[in-house]
Formats: C-alpha cells, sequence, structure tokens
C-alpha cells in the first residue's frame, strides 16, 4: 500500500506540475502579445453593454452614451453655461415670428465615410422621424409642418404653431446620413410594420459625423471607437475650446460590477469608470494616488410621490404636513452619505436658469420634534383628530395613535412603495425612514419594496397606488416635464401625470410655457409653476444625488467637467495624452 | 427491442412535457408584475410613444392571438425579436451560447475527472488523514458562497498579483492587433477562463468527490471485490478496473445532468467575471421583462435538460447490463 501511495503522489505531483508550467507558459506568451500593442487609446469601463447602434433604438443609458459619440446633434449645450450653442450648426436659429419659421445654417462637415454632411442630412432626419413616428423624437417634431432646404447649407423648419422647445429639444436631436438610412427606410415601407422593421436594424457600421467611428464591436467583451478623421470639428475652436480629438480612439470596456471596474481602474486597465462611483468607494479612491474623483452635479430628482386621486392624499394639508415632516437633510446626511444636493423644487439647482429658488420650503431647518408640532399643527388646523395627539397638552412630543380625517373616518394604512434594496438601497432606505417619521404622527404608513418593473406598473398603468419614491437619473435640461409631469391631459394610463394632480390654474400657465417662445417670459412662467406644485406638494422633491466619477491620473488630461459629469462630448473632443 | 419501446415512450412524454412548458413560460411572464414598456419609456417620450411601442412589440394584441403567434414562430424556429437589441433572440443566443458551453462545460468535466479521481483515493483510504482531509477540503469548497469565492479569487490573483485579468473573456489588445493570430487568440481566451474555471471548479469538484466516495464506499463491500481479491488481483487493478467503474455511475447521471444546466450557464459567475454568457442574458432578461429572450433561454434549458434525462437513462442501461427498462 505505502508503494502506492507513494506512486500516487508522484503522479499527483507531475500533474500540478504540468498545470502550473501551462499556465505560467501562457501567462508568458500572453504578455508577449500584450506588449505588442500600443495605443493612444482612451479605455472606459462600461457596468453594462449596449444593446444597439441603432440610433433610433437606441432607449438603455449605454448605448446612448457610445451613439452620442457618432452621431451629432445641430446644437449642444456649452459645459459653464449650459446655453445651447452651435455645433453641426454653424450659428444660432434665426427665428420668424410671422412664418414660424426657424432658419438653421449648417457648417461645412463631412460623415466619416467621406461625404458632405448637408442640409438635405437635417432635413430628411426631420421628415424620416415624422413619416415613421419615431417613438423617442416624434413629440419632438410633430409639430413641425415642413421643411426645406434651399441650398446645402441651408434648412428652414416651418412650425404648425409656436414651440418653446424646438431648439433645446428638436434641434438637440442626433442628425442621420441621408445616403445610409434611404435604403433602409425604403425597404420598411414596402413591409406591415416599416417602424418595427427600422428599429429592429441591425446598423454594424454606424456613418458618424461626431469625434469617433465604430472600429470593432465584439459583443460582450469590448466596443472600439476610432477617430474620425473627418470629424468637422477637428481645429475648429468652439466656445474657445480648440478641439480634437486628439486621442486615436476610445475603447468601452463591459464590466458586470462596480467592484470588477473599480479594480480594474485601480489596476490600470482602464483610465475611466463611465458610471457613478457609489459612497462606498469614495473613500478608498480618493487615498489612491494615481485616481482623480471628479465631483459634479446631476440633473436628477429623486422625490416622494402621492396618489392625489383619492383619500387620504387628496387633501394637500395632508400633504404639505408629510413634507414637513420629510427630513431630507438627514436623507442627504445619513443615507447618501453627503453625496446630495437638497431638492426644494422639482427642477435641480443645478439647472440654475429654469430653477425656481422662491419656492415655500417645509420644515427647513428644524429638528424632529418641531416639525412634528409643526405638521401636527397643519393637520389640526384642517380638522384631523387623533385617539392619541402626537403632541400632548403639556406640547411634549408623544407617539400619536388612532388618526382620524376631517370627515372623522380613521386613516386607513397606506403603503409608500420603494425600489427594493438590491435596485437602489438609498430609495429603498429612504421609504423606511419616511414610514417611521409618519409613524412618529400617528399616520399608519408602510414602506413596501418592490421590484422595479412591477413598481412602475403599478403606479404609471395600473395607477393603483398610495405613496411611491421614485427618481429620474437624467432629466433634460429643458423644463418641459414640469408641465409633462403635472398637467391634467397627462393623467392617464402610461402618462406623466402619475400623482393624478388637476389644477385648471396649474393647467393654462403650463400651456402657456409650452408656446412661450421668449424665453424670459417661459421662465417666468417655469416658475410660477414650480411655486404651485411645491405649494399643493403632489411630489416632495427629495435629493438630487451628486455624480462623484474616477479617472486615473497620468494617461490623458483635459477633462471638462458640466452638469451631468465629465464623460461629455467636450472632455472626448480635449482630452490629450499625457 | 425493450430499450426502443423505452425510448419512444420517453419521447412522447418528452413533447407532452415540453408542450407544457412551453404554455407555461408563455403564461408566467404575461402574468407576472412588470411591464415591458414602461422600462423603455423616460420623461422625454410622451404616453403616445408608449403607444407606439406597444404596436411595434406586439403587445397590444390579445393575451391569446398572443399565444397563437408564440405557438407559430415556435414551430417554424422563430423566437421572435428581443425587446431589447432589437434583434433575432436566436442569433443573440447563438451569440452566447458558445461561451458558457466553453467555460461551464469545461469546468463540469474537470471537475468529474479530478472529483471522481480523488474521490476513489479518499474512499481506498477511508478513515486515514488522506480521507479526512479530502472530504473536508471537498464540503469546505463546495459550500463556500461563489460570488464570495470569486472575488477573493479576483482580488488576489487578478489585483494584487496581477497574474490574470479580472474580467471578461478577451483582450482587446490581443483581439485588435492584427498580428495575433489564431493561437494567440485562442491562447487568450484560456488565459481568461483561468479565474472563472478555477472558482466554478474549487465549487464543484467537492460534490463529485464525496459522491464517487459513498459510491466506491458501498462497491468496495460487493462480493466481486473479495472475489477480485481472492483471485489475487493487485490492489490497483481491483480498484480502477472493478470498484471504480461500478461506482462511477452515480456520477455519470450527475454530470450528464450538469452538462446539460450548463447551457444556462450561471447568472452569478458570468456577471462576476463577465463572461458573455447565456446565464447573464438569461437574468437581464427577466429582469427587463424581455419576454421574447427569457422565454426562448427557459425553453432551450427545458428542452436540453428533457433530452439529456433520457439520454443518461440510456446510458445507463449502456454502462450496466443488469439495467433494462
Amino acid at each position: 500500500m505505502s508503494c502506492m501511495n507513494a506512486k500516487q503522489r508522484k503522479f499527483s505531483c507531475r500533474w500540478v506540475l504540468i498545470f502550473a508550467c501551462a499556465t505560467m507558459l501562457l501567462t508568458g506568451s500572453l504578455f508577449v502579445v500584450s506588449n505588442a500593442y500600443d495605443a493612444n487609446i482612451l479605455k472606459m469601463g462600461l457596468l453594462q453593454e449596449p444593446k444597439t447602434l441603432n440610433v433610433w433604438r437606441a432607449s438603455d443609458r449605454w448605448s446612448r452614451k457610445v451613439v452620442g459619440l457618432m452621431y451629432q446633434a445641430l446644437y449642444v449645450r456649452d459645459p459653464k453655461t449650459l446655453e445651447l450653442i452651435p455645433w453641426l450648426a454653424a450659428a444660432p436659429p434665426e427665428f420668424d415670428e410671422k412664418t414660424l419659421c426657424y432658419t438653421v445654417k449648417i457648417r461645412p462637415a463631412k460623415w466619416s465615410d467621406g461625404t458632405e454632411l448637408t442640409s438635405e442630412d437635417v432635413a430628411f432626419t426631420g421628415r424620416f422621424i415624422n413619416e415613421f413616428r419615431v417613438p423617442r423624437y416624434r413629440s419632438k417634431w410633430n409639430f413641425v409642418k415642413k421643411i426645406e432646404t434651399p441650398d446645402k447649407r441651408t434648412v428652414k423648419f416651418y412650425l404648425k404653431e409656436p414651440k418653446a422647445i424646438f431648439v433645446s429639444r428638436s434641434l438637440t436631436t442626433p442628425i442621420v446620413q441621408k445616403k445610409e438610412w434611404t435604403a433602409l427606410a425604403e425597404a420598411a415601407r414596402k413591409t406591415k410594420k416599416p417602424l418595427k422593421r427600422l428599429l429592429n436594424e441591425k446598423i454594424k457600421n454606424p456613418v458618424s459625423s461626431g469625434p469617433f467611428v465604430l472600429k470593432e464591436w465584439r459583443q460582450g467583451a469590448f466596443l472600439y471607437l476610432e477617430k474620425n478623421k473627418h470629424f468637422f470639428g477637428t481645429g475648429q475652436k468652439i466656445q474657445g475650446r480648440l478641439l480634437g480629438p486628439y486621442i486615436d480612439g476610445v475603447i468601452f470596456k463591459i464590466y458586470g460590477t462596480s467592484d470588477a471596474s473599480i479594480l480594474s481602474l485601480k489596476k490600470g486597465t482602464i483610465d475611466m469608470f463611465w458610471w457613478g462611483i457609489q459612497p462606498g468607494y469614495i473613500e478608498d479612491l480618493r487615498a489612491n494616488p494615481d485616481i482623480e474623483l471628479f465631483q459634479n452635479e446631476k440633473s436628477a430628482l429623486y422625490y416622494m410621490g402621492f396618489n392625489v386621486r383619492k383619500a387620504p392624499f387628496k387633501d394637500a394639508n395632508l400633504r404639505r404636513a408629510i413634507a414637513t415632516l420629510v427630513d431630507e437633510d438627514f436623507i442627504i446626511k445619513r443615507i447618501l452619505q453627503g453625496y446630495g444636493i437638497r431638492m426644494y423644487s422639482i427642477i435641480p439647482p443645478g439647472n440654475s436658469f429654469w430653477y425656481n429658488p422662491n419656492v415655500p420650503r417645509y420644515g427647513e431647518g428644524l429638528d424632529r420634534e418641531a416639525r412634528i408640532k409643526k405638521a401636527f399643527g397643519i393637520l389640526r388646523d384642517a380638522g384631523y383628530t387623533w385617539k392619541v395627539p402626537p403632541v400632548d397638552n403639556s406640547g411634549k412630543v408623544v407617539n400619536g395613535e388612532g388618526i382620524k380625517l376631517p370627515d372623522g373616518k380613521p386613516m386607513e394604512k397606506f403603503t409608500i412603495l420603494t425600489p427594493p434594496a438590491d435596485y437602489d438601497p438609498h430609495r429603498a432606505m429612504c421609504g423606511m425612514m419616511m414610514q417611521e417619521w409618519l409613524r412618529m404622527l400617528g399616520i399608519p404608513a408602510y414602506s413596501k419594496p418592490m421590484a422595479f418593473g412591477a413598481l412602475l406598473q403599478q403606479v404609471k398603468v395600473r395607477r393603483d397606488f398610495d405613496a411611491f419614491v421614485l427618481g429620474y437619473g437624467n432629466l433634460s435640461l429643458d423644463p418641459d416635464y414640469l408641465r409633462n409631469f403635472f398637467i391634467s391631459t397627462n393623467n392617464k394610463k402610461r402618462g406623466w401625470n402619475m400623482s393624478g394632480y388637476n389644477n385648471p390654474h396649474f393647467d393654462k400657465i403650463a400651456n402657456e410655457s409650452a408656446s412661450a417662445m421668449n424665453r424670459e417670459k417661459r421662465r417666468s412662467l417655469i416658475w410660477e409653476m414650480q411655486k404651485i406644485i411645491i405649494g399643493d406638494v403632489p411630489y416632495i422633491p427629495l435629493y438630487d444625488p451628486k455624480l462623484i466619477e474616477a479617472v486615473r491620473k497620468g494617461r490623458f488630461k483635459g477633462w471638462v467637467q458640466m452638469l451631468g459629469g465629465v464623460g461629455n462630448i467636450w472632455s472626448f473632443c480635449q482630452l490629450k495624452p499625457m | 427491442m425493450e430499450l426502443r419501446k423505452y425510448i419512444a415512450r420517453r419521447m412522447i412524454q418528452i413533447i407532452i412535457i415540453f408542450f407544457v412548458i412551453l404554455t407555461v413560460l408563455f403564461l408566467l411572464f404575461r402574468l407576472a408584475p412588470g411591464d415591458p414598456v414602461s422600462m423603455m419609456v423616460d420623461p422625454d417620450m410622451t404616453q403616445e410613444d408608449a403607444e407606439i411601442l406597444i404596436v411595434q412589440l406586439g403587445l397590444d394584441r390579445s393575451i391569446g392571438v398572443q399565444y397563437f403567434i408564440y405557438l407559430k414562430n415556435f414551430f417554424v424556429g422563430h423566437f421572435g425579436f428581443s425587446f431589447h437589441y432589437g434583434e433575432p433572440v436566436v442569433d443573440i443566443i447563438l451569440n452566447r451560447l458558445p461561451n458558457t458551453i466553453l467555460l461551464f462545460t469545461t469546468s463540469i468535466i474537470l471537475s468529474a475527472l479530478v472529483g471522481v479521481f480523488l474521490g476513489k483515493i479518499a474512499s481506498w483510504h477511508k478513515g486515514k488523514k488522506t480521507d479526512s482531509v479530502m472530504t473536508i477540503g471537498a464540503l469546505v469548497t463546495h459550500t463556500l458562497f461563489l460570488p464570495w469565492l470569486a472575488l477573493i479569487l479576483i482580488w488576489v490573483f487578478a489585483y494584487k498579483f496581477g497574474w490574470f485579468p479580472i474580467n471578461g473573456m478577451i483582450s482587446e489588445e490581443v483581439w485588435l492587433d492584427p498580428e495575433a493570430g489564431f493561437i494567440a487568440r485562442a491562447l487568450d481566451v484560456m488565459y481568461h477562463m483561468v479565474l472563472p474555471l478555477s472558482t466554478l471548479f474549487l465549487i464543484h469538484f467537492g460534490a463529485y468527490l464525496l459522491i464517487m466516495r459513498s459510491s466506491m464506499l458501498e462497491t468496495l463491500k460487493e462480493d466481486y471485490i473479495l472475489t477480485a481479491r481472492a483471485k489475487g488481483l493487485t490492489e490497483k487493478v481491483i480498484r480502477n478496473h472493478h470498484a471504480a467503474p461500478n461506482a462511477a455511475l452515480p456520477v455519470v447521471t450527475s454530470v450528464g445532468l450538469s452538462l446539460a444546466f450548463s447551457i444556462n450557464g450561471g447568472a452569478l459567475t458570468e456577471t462576476v467575471f463577465t463572461w458573455p454568457g447565456i446565464g447573464r442574458e438569461l437574468v437581464s432578461s427577466v429582469s427587463q421583462n424581455d419576454y421574447p429572450l427569457a422565454q426562448a433561454c427557459f425553453l432551450m434549458i427545458a428542452g436540453v435538460v428533457l433530452v439529456s434525462n433520457l439520454v443518461v437513462d440510456v446510458l445507463y442501461a449502456y454502462l450496466d447490463p443488469r439495467i433494462r427498462y
């Protein structure tokens, strides 16, 4: 037996040695191959793979990040002022009030295949969207009556009616090449569902007008964009910025988890992780001398919404009392660990032109006890009664019990729907905290996390809910969403007025704002709308998370910071190797 | 002849079961909470846009009509278009499936070979130090939490020592290098496989070891082993030629079923290592209510598992002539 054991050990050792040698050989051989490849390429980590390069289908943020580097718009936002500035356009649009016509001049520009980008491409894009009713863009173009191209550098857009969003939303639509899409459109017209055919079109080699063009896409692994040698901006100075790109290309590497992406960033496998860094990772990255952190505001809104169609939340006094109870500072300090901005209005403060800072502020600067007393006062004055009031006769705060509505009926239990903690721990935790704060006042609130898809269905489609905590991570800089969220005509299945808010005065101002072509006039209307909404509280704005992004030091310089982070077109056009 | 009848009977059963699965899957996704369109719209889109999308996805039709189209498509081998990719579901599956098969089949075969080999040795040394070390080692590794083990391996061998890549299946450095040929690319894939393969191996080999050990211990009590000893055969011959082949039957069942299940990959392993396989796609399609993709993935798994069950049963009869159906 002992002889056999020795033989077995010898056998096992042999295999272990063979395996070890093979591994080393393999590793060594690859290092040789790796060294053969060396280029001035920016490597970006993405959390998920883009689903498509079809600009009309791209609805996920990963596809849009990549597509945004290839398909360009007539106007983009200046990183400092956030004003719209000409990009593919040569100058600001000229508006003729009499004919409702916008005239746009186009810069000399080329597509990545070397052909000229002309007014025909711009007109084709608008006509294409209207003809096929492309979902993401249709509502930004369906008020355009006709598009004319007097010459190859001029486009005239005639509107059916005045529309304030035309410049900010329609003229920021990505322009596609007529040559590329004409044949596809022709084929689609012959099918029963032309739009479906176009949305399902697999675009293998998108023709780009942006700083980069697709070189190779290995699905599941990486996507490589190389410098577009025909990019119109190369060598041009726009808004005082001399544009490149100065790098040879961008490689997007796909990571399934933040852990893997951050390890790769620390190791130097990627130069930037194109996603917000969660607070838990920040201190570790801050201590790393090879990593630079950028902190920027987002155009985001996280909020608590009420179903104002039914009791108890059809009563604005109850909503105001809850707004007083909700401690946004606590949420930002404790739940977001300080990486958030307090929201007073529906429009984020970073969107400074449209943000109204003079809206009612509930419970600001009050401690918990003072909040309870103030909320108690609001409800008591509105006719609410308690079995055990939350503030006793001596003015001491106690646990309230048995709250009754002004009509004498006991307030029934209600739920605050939140996304689950694995989807968004912050919102789930906010729901828990709100439950506790409301219970202190004797309000029978129950926080209920549910799968995100189911939550959306419950709130947007079925409209069967009491209250919810949701958010928008990337709101447009045009404030038209304020109208969409609260106008009564959107109070229908799948409409954006999820709360069921109905205020004819608000509707009137909202409609006026949609057609106000004077920017200052529109601002005053938008400010008024914010005041009404925060006064009536169908939503309680909670926070706007700060966007923390991490990049490697020492390889590239020239990151441009703006609302929404450093991963923007300006950075990609200005990054230089160090 | 009996075996043929048995196979024919089982084939009919499989067809019936598959049809039931086909129906249950369809209903399950429609009845589960969640709405594919709500996940695709953002504040830039109006409710009219959402309605247009519903029509494009075919969700405006009644459940009955949708079911009929689903069945019709299935019989012509067309599983529809993914709601999110906009590509034919078959193309997506065919793109991901080889990656999953490569990783998981390799891990199962490697785990089974090592597990059987070590199980054989452990049983032969029952009660001794070798047996204790192997059994405890197998139990410990088999019960480890896979994502934890994977992250530890990544942290130690990829991040700290830098021996292996942190994730992925290929390096862009190799695949974009025009001079890198087939061998360099194959080596690159193998290089990326080391950590996920090691994780899967460490988790799974213990199970095969324990099955083999237990089965061997039962087999060693058999009369024919005593007979073999009485005949004066060497211990090696008794162990390897008389005991092990008979003891390996339960392992064959286990390996057969594991191989079948390997096509669904492992969502956790594929996510942690960003392995572009079916497991990740399955999870993402379910969470995003991408009905066509999720249905096709589950159908594929169901089909392979049903067929492999039959194959294992037939293989049993082949390996053990005493078994007849």
